[in-house]
C-alpha cells in the first residue's frame, strides 16, 4: 500500500542512527533494502557484491548517520546516493565493464516490479515530464549513467556516439531538469 | 579537471556528482570540496531529491537472510569499538568475511568457536542486559571440513539458528531436521525442520534441558521429519555448546 510506504519518516529514522538506535537501521533495513538491492544489482551485476555493496553501505549509513542534513534535502536520497556511490566504487575498482545483458537482469530481479510500479512510493512525476521533455538519446545518456551506473566512455561505446557529444548532452541534460524541476 | 571556485561548472559537478559520471579525479576532488563547503552540500542534497524517482527504473531484488545478519554482527562489533575486517579491495572478495575459506583454513574449530563467540559477545554487549546463561555452538560437517549454521542461546529468550555458509539445496523429497541432546539425555529431541539458509528462531520452552556440552545436530530425514522420533538420516552438520 502507497500509504504505508509514505508514512515511515525516513528522515526521523536517520536520525535515530544518528543517535545508535538499532531499530531504526533494521527498520531503514525493513523498507528499503530490496529496492537498495535491485540498484545495486544494476551497477554491479552480481548478487554477492550486491549484496556487498548494501552491506557496505549499511555500515556507512550507520556510521556517518550524524552528517545527514536534513533541512538540505530527503534522507532516501542521501541513503540512495550511499548505495550508487558505494556501487560505483565497486564496478570501478574492478575496471569490470557490466558482463550480463539486460534481458538476463529480468530473471534475477523480483518479478512483481511491473505490477506493482508505485510501491516503493517515489515521487517521480515531474522528474518523468521534465525527463520526457529531452530527446531520446538524451535521456539515454541520463538513464544509463544513473540506472546502470555507465561511465562517459561506456555511454559513447554503447550509443556509438562521441565522447565528447555524451559528456555535453549529459552536462546540458542536467540543467534542462534542474530548470524544469525547478 | 574541474574548476570548483566557477559557480556555473559547481553546480554541473554536484549534477555529475550525484548521477556518478565525474572522473575518478574530479570525484575525488569534489567529495573533499564537499566535506567542508555548506553551499555545495546543498545543491548535492537537491540533485539527490532530484534524480532519486530514476531508482525507480531498477527492480527489487530481495535480499538472502543473512545479508542483515551481518550486517546486524558488523554494526555490533563498530558499536564495541573494534576494527572491522577489512575487505581486501573491492574486486576479489565476494563472499562475507566470515564465510571465505582462506580465513577458516588452518583454522582449528576452537579458534572458529572463539572467533564467532567474539562476534556474538560483541554484539551481546550492545544490547540489553543479560536475563541468564548464554550459550553458543558451531554446527561443523562430521568431517570438519565446513562450517555451516551456528546456534545462540540465550537462556530464559531464545534459541536462535543461524546459517553462516551456503549449504546446498536440499534433496527432493528430504528434508532438513534439527535436533538436540542434553548431556546425559538418553536421545535426542526434534527440535523441528529447518529450512536450508534460512535462520530460525525457537522459544527456549522447545528444548529439553539446557547447559554447556550440549549436542546439537542438524540430520537429512524424508519429507515431513523423521518418522520415528529420532535421526534416521545421516548427520550434515553436528556441534556442542560453550558456555560465553
Amino acid at each position: 500500500m502507497p500509504t504505508a510506504v509514505t508514512t515511515f519518516d525516513y528522515e526521523a529514522a536517520v536520525l535515530a542512527c544518528a543517535r545508535g538506535e538499532r531499530f531504526a537501521l533494521r527498520a531503514l533495513y525493513e523498507r528499503e533494502s530490496r529496492w537498495l538491492l535491485g540498484v545495486a544489482m544494476r551497477i554491479v551485476r552480481d548478487r554477492e557484491r550486491a549484496e556487498d555493496v548494501v552491506h557496505d553501505a549499511f555500515l556507512q549509513l550507520w556510521q556517518h548517520a550524524a552528517s545527514y542534513q536534513p533541512s538540505l534535502g530527503s534522507a532516501r536520497g542521501w541513503l540512495y546516493t550511499i548505495v550508487r556511490h558505494r556501487a560505483l566504487k565497486e564496478v570501478r575498482h574492478s575496471g569490470r565493464m557490466p558482463a550480463v545483458d539486460p534481458t538476463d537482469l529480468a530473471a534475477l530481479s523480483d518479478q512483481q516490479q511491473a505490477a506493482e510500479p508505485d510501491a516503493r512510493g517515489l515521487d517521480g512525476d515531474s522528474l518523468e515530464r521534465c525527463l520526457q521533455r529531452l530527446d531520446d538519446a538524451r535521456r539515454a545518456c541520463v538513464m544509463h549513467a544513473f540506472v546502470d551506473g555507465y561511465t562517459h566512455e561506456q555511454i559513447a561505446e554503447r550509443l556509438g556516439t562521441p565522447l565528447g557529444t555524451v559528456k555535453s548532452w549529459i552536462r546540458r541534460s542536467l540543467a534542462s531538469l534542474k530548470e524544469c524541476m525547478a | 579537471m574541474i574548476d570548483l571556485h566557477d559557480a556555473d561548472e559547481r553546480a554541473a559537478a554536484a549534477g555529475e556528482y550525484v548521477l556518478g559520471t565525474l572522473a575518478a579525479d574530479d570525484h575525488a576532488a569534489f567529495s573533499a570540496a564537499l566535506a567542508h563547503d555548506a553551499a555545495l552540500q546543498s545543491e548535492v542534497y537537491a540533485w539527490q531529491d532530484r534524480l532519486l524517482g530514476l531508482s525507480a527504473a531498477a527492480a527489487a531484488v530481495t535480499p538472502r537472510p543473512q545479508l542483515w545478519q551481518r550486517i546486524d554482527i558488523a554494526v555490533g562489533a563498530l558499536a564495541a569499538g573494534v576494527p572491522l575486517p577489512v575487505r581486501a579491495g573491492a574486486t576479489a572478495v565476494h563472499a562475507p568475511w566470515w564465510q571465505r575459506l582462506g580465513l577458516w583454513q588452518g583454522v582449528s574449530a576452537l579458534a572458529v568457536a572463539a572467533s564467532l563467540l567474539m562476534a556474538v559477545l560483541l554484539v551481546a554487549r550492545t544490547t540489553p542486559p543479560l536475563v541468564g546463561a548464554r550459550y553458543l555452538a558451531v554446527l561443523q560437517s562430521p568431517d570438519k571440513q565446513a562450517i555451516g549454521w551456528v546456534v545462540e542461546i540465550e537462556a530464559g529468550r531464545a534459541l536462535h539458528l543461524v546459517p553462516v555458509a551456503d549449504t546446498g539445496a536440499v534433496p527432493a523429497g528430504r528434508a532438513l531436521q534439527f535436533w538436540t541432546k542434553p548431556q546425559g539425555a538418553a536421545g535426542p529431541t526434534s527440535l523441528g525442520l529447518v529450512q536450508a539458509g534460512r535462520p530460525l528462531e525457537l522459544a527456549i520452552s522447545r528444548l529439553p534441558d539446557l547447559g554447556a556440552e550440549q549436542l546439537f545436530e542438524i540430520t537429512l530425514e524424508p519429507e515431513g521429519g523423521s518418522p520415528i522420533g529420532r535421526p534416521t538420516g545421516p548427520i550434515l552438520y553436528v556441534g556442542r555448546t560453550v558456555r560465553l
